[in-house]
């Protein structure tokens, strides 16, 4: 992170000194993450990605000849708090807003872009509703949701053995979500969901919850925990002899801040895989040189998630030739641009779903280090989810 | 010792009427003349905050009773909206002044019950209910949305004014001020009143008061609503700039941060919660810009208050105060 800093201090110390050029207003990107609370870790990571997309177009000359500035509030992972980092950032001129982790900080958000003349992409929540009921012309999403992560499996459920689930997630709009969708997926394929189990974020103690999952003798495990409450989890399940005995399949679990909480617990724990940078393509071999070169170390997933909303925005912006919300929302709605590492991506104005390819993978040691590792690729036909109906803009 | 305050004299004074308005003028001075929406944003927020912690000051000053639990009392009217509100059954302003009355009454209720008991066991009943108002709020998902809060569908025009009134920095703080010096004038009307008068002396010595003939229980209770309603005006405000509601704000950390506003002001006069909460919320705003260990420094400024002017900025304003030899001490519990 401290290197990354000092690149953009650098960075932005060679353009003062050389750029008549950049006479534009400058654009002013907030990201109100979680820089303390049970997300810290994946915080950092969204903190990471945006000043890294940031120092990498400041370099090229800025954005449509605007620079980039970027400004970050504390979430602490809790809608309340996130909804005043992000009114503090709007009010200090940072309207156009990316980077929070927990659905429900970018649903508090959503809920107030219009009054605020704001705009919201999201990098990382992945809740249903942002782009279903609770969707809005100023809030749009750049990572996948629960709905595609479920396309993604479901096909790839029917093949599993395993007949018997339990559902373990957090307990708010993510984890909800991703168990109702979990369960009518397992329907659909003829599985059985024996019981869904939700532990409120920032929860130490998982013992009661491995107690209840064992008790229901399930084959297989969905989980849909994150941060450090996926790092107890984990750990504890460990333990308790769970991980090991059943099959385990996860969202934002099998990810290298969670293997690196877990150690050695982690190998073979499956998982739906939306960036890794064991990705086999020439774009993401080049990015993951870029970011070895900056950070010393690969890009983790949400690092390069929410690389993808920034260079999104940058998209629009350079459409709009505006940092006018109202203007980069209208561009934003039909933006499509070219991924490193997942080719052409494009918006879906229906309901403003980043349209782009999904995988599967599995925890594995790759040159002696656990990472995940892709063993399903699911192309942007097959990965996208329609579009809800409970989605009126 | 408290002569000046509490007794004699008439209860309204010309240059107390003064002051009055001057001070119901400085909101709507601060609202055209801060040009910057983030101040703005800040004092409406700070002033939102003033009334909640003005309404955890009353019931110190007047009962000498800590709650740990006026969160409740604080989220209770905005969860009351989002419950309400979507089923189309009254005007969304008879539910705001139904949430108000319903928070208040309840308030007189329960209150009925616990201000039964003194000091501590006083504070860790206000802390379970403050608690199981918590716990319900997170657990009932179809009613209150749970951990992820609630969106509150406002409707376009409220009490005839457009609801951007409501949600704009600049127009709020003009409202939100007028609700606090409103809230404050009705504070300092209660001290004087007869149940005021009869209250204080409650705390001060209540079985000298029940063997003056005396009820004693009413009072207390009733003072506890005034302290309830008070908090729930300013929870009503709070629904309203932010159409948004969670479970943290009712949670006992909320209601903590109110006790301390009103600790670090000082609650032996209605001014002094209020001169603590905007304390509290720039301090906060200050010190969290430039640490995300903002809690130890307050922690610190706490302990420094309590040790060295326990009565809060009200003591010190009372220490400072030229041809003043009050001494400033604590009155409170």
């Amino acid at each position: 992170m401290r290197k990354s800093k000092i690149l953009l201090t650098v960075l932005a110390a060679g353009l003062a000194a050389s750029s008549p050029a950049l006479a534009k207003d400058p654009l002013r990107i907030g990201v109100p993450t979680s820089l303390t609370g049970p997300y810290v870790e994946l915080g950092e990571e969204a903190k990471r990605g945006a000043l890294f997309a940031a120092a990498e177009a400041n370099a090229k000359g800025g954005v449509a000849g605007r620079q980039v500035i970027v400004e970050f509030g504390d979430t602490e992972g809790n809608p309340e708090v996130g909804r005043r980092a992000a009114e503090k950032l709007v009010h200090s001129g940072f309207k156009l807003l990316t980077g929070s982790i927990s659905s429900a900080v970018g649903l508090a958000i959503g809920a107030q872009l219009e009054k605020w003349d704001a705009l919201y992409i999201s990098s990382i929540n992945k809740s249903n509703r942002l782009t279903a009921e609770s969707c809005n012309p100023r809030m749009f999403r750049a990572n996948h949701s629960d709905a595609m992560d479920m396309a993604a499996v479901r096909p790839w459920l029917k093949t599993r053995g395993e007949q018997d689930w339990v559902v373990i997630a957090a307990d708010y709009a993510w984890g909800r979500d991703s168990a109702q969708e979990f369960a009518a997926a397992a329907a659909a394929v003829g599985k059985n969901v024996k019981a869904q189990l939700f532990a409120p974020l920032g929860t130490k103690d998982y013992a009661p919850y491995i107690q209840q999952i064992k008790d229901h003798k399930p084959a297989g495990i969905w989980v849909a925990l994150a941060g450090r409450d996926a790092v107890n989890f984990g750990v504890q399940g460990k333990q308790f002899g769970l991980l090991g005995s059943v099959f385990a399949i996860s969202q934002s679990f099998a990810v290298p801040s969670t293997i690196k909480g877990m150690g050695d617990v982690a190998e073979g724990i499956w998982g739906i895989v939306n960036y890794t940078s064991t990705l086999d393509t020439p774009g993401n071999k080049a990015f993951v040189a870029e970011w070895v070169k900056a950070h010393g170390k690969e890009p983790a997933n949400f690092e390069a998630e929410t690389y993808v909303a920034m260079k999104t925005l940058f998209a629009a912006v350079e459409k709009a030739d505006s940092v006018e919300p109202e203007a980069v929302a209208k561009a934003l709605e039909t933006v499509s641009l070219d991924i490193p590492f997942y080719g052409k991506v494009s918006m879906r104005a229906a309901d403003h779903q980043l349209m782009m390819p999904n995988f599967i993978g599995r925890v594995a040691r790759v040159d002696g280090q656990l990472k995940p590792v892709v063993e399903v690729t699911v192309p942007t036909e097959q990965a996208m989810a329609p579009p809800s109906p409970a989605c009126k803009m | 010792m408290e002569a000046d305050r509490t007794g004699g004299g008439a209860v309204v004074t010309v240059p107390g009427l003064l002051l009055f308005a001057g001070f119901a003028l400085v909101g709507p001075a601060a609202a055209f003349l801060v040009p910057s929406t983030l101040i703005q944003s800040l004092l409406t927020q700070a002033t939102i905050y003033a009334i909640f912690a003005l309404g955890v000051g009353i019931l110190i000053r007047q009962n000498g009773m800590v709650s740990f639990g006026h969160a409740a009392f604080f989220g209770l009217p905005a969860y009351v909206i989002g419950a309400v509100l979507p089923l189309g059954l009254m005007p969304p302003e008879l539910i705001i002044i139904g949430g108000l009355a319903a928070t208040a009454l309840m308030a007189f209720l329960v209150g009925l019950v616990i201000v039964r008991v003194h000091g501590i066991a006083f504070g860790m009943l206000t802390l379970a209910i403050g608690q199981a108002v918590y716990e319900a709020a997170t657990r009932l998902r179809g009613l209150t949305g749970g951990h992820d809060g609630l969106s509150l569908d406002l409707p376009r025009f409220l009490f005839g004014l457009p609801l951007k009134t409501f949600q704009q920095p600049g127009s709020m703080l003009i409202v939100t001020w007028l609700v606090l010096a409103l809230m404050l004038a009705v504070a300092f009307l209660f001290a004087k009143s007869r149940y005021g008068l009869l209250s204080e002396a409650i705390r001060d010595n209540e079985e000298r008061v029940r063997f003056l003939g005396y009820r004693t229980l009413v009072p207390r209770a009733l003072t506890f609503a005034l302290s309830a309603l008070v908090t729930a005006a300013g929870g009503v405000l709070f629904a309203l700039y932010n159409a948004f509601v969670s479970p943290e704000t009712v949670h006992w950390t909320a209601s903590g941060s109110a006790l301390i506003m009103a600790i670090l002001g000082g609650a032996s006069a209605p001014w002094g919660p209020v001169a603590g909460a905007f304390t509290y919320f720039f301090l906060k705003e200050a010190v969290g810009s430039f640490t995300t260990h903002w809690l130890s420094i307050i922690g610190v400024s706490l302990i420094v208050v309590t040790v060295v002017f326990p009565a809060g900025l009200v003591g010190l304003f009372d220490r400072l105060r030229p041809g003043n030899r009050s001494q400033g001490a604590a009155n409170v519990g």
